[in-house]
């Protein structure tokens, strides 16, 4: 125990020292000035997209192809990882939760992350989040009710595991539609301003970065309770699956 | 001064941070231990990546338009932070949770056929097989 | 501006602590804690840095959802390396 510390302390004392000799001994300039590609995309967002936020402009407009690979992998890891545990659907029999005050403080804690995570989603061309943090923050929403509620409750109101990959393939369609319905006029796939209006009844959209939005946080949710689905069945299950 | 001490400070603890994490890789046993070190040193490059679009202005803000107008292109064109390396950042960190997530799946089915999450165990299991030397 | 620095100075040598703390433990229960407590100090340095975009997504990746991964891998294996 004394040596682990003895040596964190080390690394800390190197890690003060070295930059204090480094500063005093050369003479370096730090940035003050953005760099001129960034100062180009700060100063063009608003022209060329329609949304006021930079950051998701380049990620789904600039770059659009980009993310839309991305997601692709990511659908193709969860379907790798669900293709290795190989069950079918199962009929758990464990009912065993938490207490109630774990119960009533749980429901009050997810139901706060289930809006903050739509507000998250839907807002992501106007302020900073998207689809991809909103996703990620009713993912843990469900990762928290699992073990309080024992994963029965979701199995018996229906959220079952096929479902959810069946909302992920809806929402994945969703996102290959919106990138590739402006090829029916000729115009290349993932263009934004030139065939997705920027304003609907007077509400700022941004085109088509608003359902891309959309359909990202339906696939990352589902996908990842999934995930979490398939990794609270209990082991006993698989051994007497490789048993048999 | 302080900025200079302050810029050399943070790439020191980036450059310590990602050799500590590939010493865990490659000398800690358990492949749990070995996916922990793989989060922290894809953590520590994310953070040197955003690292470099950081410059030294007296409130450094979110490149966000409050609304359109020609004065906030002025502002922000002194005081926003870079936003091309946080789009690639956005990207990378959405790669690295299916690479991850992928592994765990892997850990667990290799414990339910091996018993063991010893790396080095499961080298020598190998070996009794014939496949590794 | 002073804030800045000394924010950014406290927050990456508490991560380096952090760091070296988890990965030294035999216990991987709290190698796992030790490498949310990291992750929380970088999000401090990303926010102090401007990227708030970045801060949404890498805390809830990283706080949330890799502990609860790491919380279910050793549930279902060995609890305590070596």
């Amino acid at each position: 125990m004394s040596k682990r510390l003895l040596a964190l302390i080390l690394l800390i004392a190197l890690a003060t020292i070295a930059p204090l000799v480094f500063t005093i001994i050369v003479k370096m300039d730090v940035p003050r000035a953005l760099k001129s590609l960034g100062l180009y995309y700060v100063k063009n967002t608003i022209n060329d997209t329609a949304s006021p936020e930079t950051v998701t402009a380049i990620v789904w407009d600039y770059r659009g192809l980009d993310t839309i690979y991305e997601t692709l992998v990511l659908y193709l890891a969860i379907v790798g990882g669900l293709a290795v545990f190989r069950v079918k659907e199962v009929a758990l029999k464990t009912k065993i939760g938490l207490t109630s005050f774990a119960r009533s403080s749980t429901r009050i804690i997810s139901l706060l992350i289930a809006t903050i995570s739509l507000a998250i989603a839907l807002h992501g061309h106007l302020t900073p989040g998207g689809g991809f943090p909103g996703g990620s923050a009713l993912a843990v929403a469900s990762m928290i009710v699992i073990p309080v509620y024992s994963a029965n409750a979701l199995i018996a109101r229906g959220i079952t595991s096929t479902r959810l990959v069946a909302i992920r393939g809806f929402a994945l369609t969703g996102i290959g539609l919106v990138a590739f319905l402006p090829t029916i006029r000729g115009l290349e796939i993932v263009t934004n301003q030139a065939f997705y209006p920027a304003t609907v009844l007077g509400q700022l959209i941004s085109g088509s970065i608003s359902l891309y939005n959309l359909f990202e946080f339906l696939a990352v949710m589902s996908g990842f309770t999934a995930v979490a689905l398939y990794l609270s069945i209990p082991e006993e299950v698989f051994k007497v699956a490789e048993g048999a | 001064m302080l900025e200079q001490y302050t810029y050399a400070l943070i790439i020191s603890v980036l450059t310590i941070n990602a050799v500590v994490a590939i010493y865990g890789i490659v000398y800690r046993r358990s492949l749990t231990k070995k996916l922990i070190a793989l989060t922290i040193l894809g953590d520590t490059v994310f953070v040197a990546i955003i690292f470099s679009g950081f410059y030294f202005t007296h409130p450094i803000v979110p490149p966000v338009y409050p609304e359109p107008s020609d004065v906030h292109v002025d502002v922000l064109a002194k005081h926003a932070s870079d936003p091309l390396p946080q789009a690639l950042v956005l990207t990378g960190i959405v790669i690295g949770l299916a690479v991850n997530a992928l592994i765990a799946f892997g850990i667990i089915q290799l414990y339910r056929l091996k018993g063991t999450t010893d790396a080095k165990k499961l080298v020598e299991t190998l070996v009794e097989a014939g496949v590794a030397e | 501006m002073i804030l800045t620095l000394v924010l950014l100075i406290a927050a990456s040598l508490l991560s380096l602590a952090f760091v070296y703390l988890a990965i030294t433990e035999r216990d991987l229960l709290k190698a796992a804690a030790f490498s949310a407590g990291q992750s929380v100090m970088y999000a401090i340095m990303l926010q102090t840095m401007g990227a708030a975009d970045i801060v949404m997504t890498y805390v809830a990746v990283s706080v949330g959802l890799y502990s609860a991964l790491l919380v279910f891998i050793i549930s279902k294996t060995e609890r305590c390396e070596g």
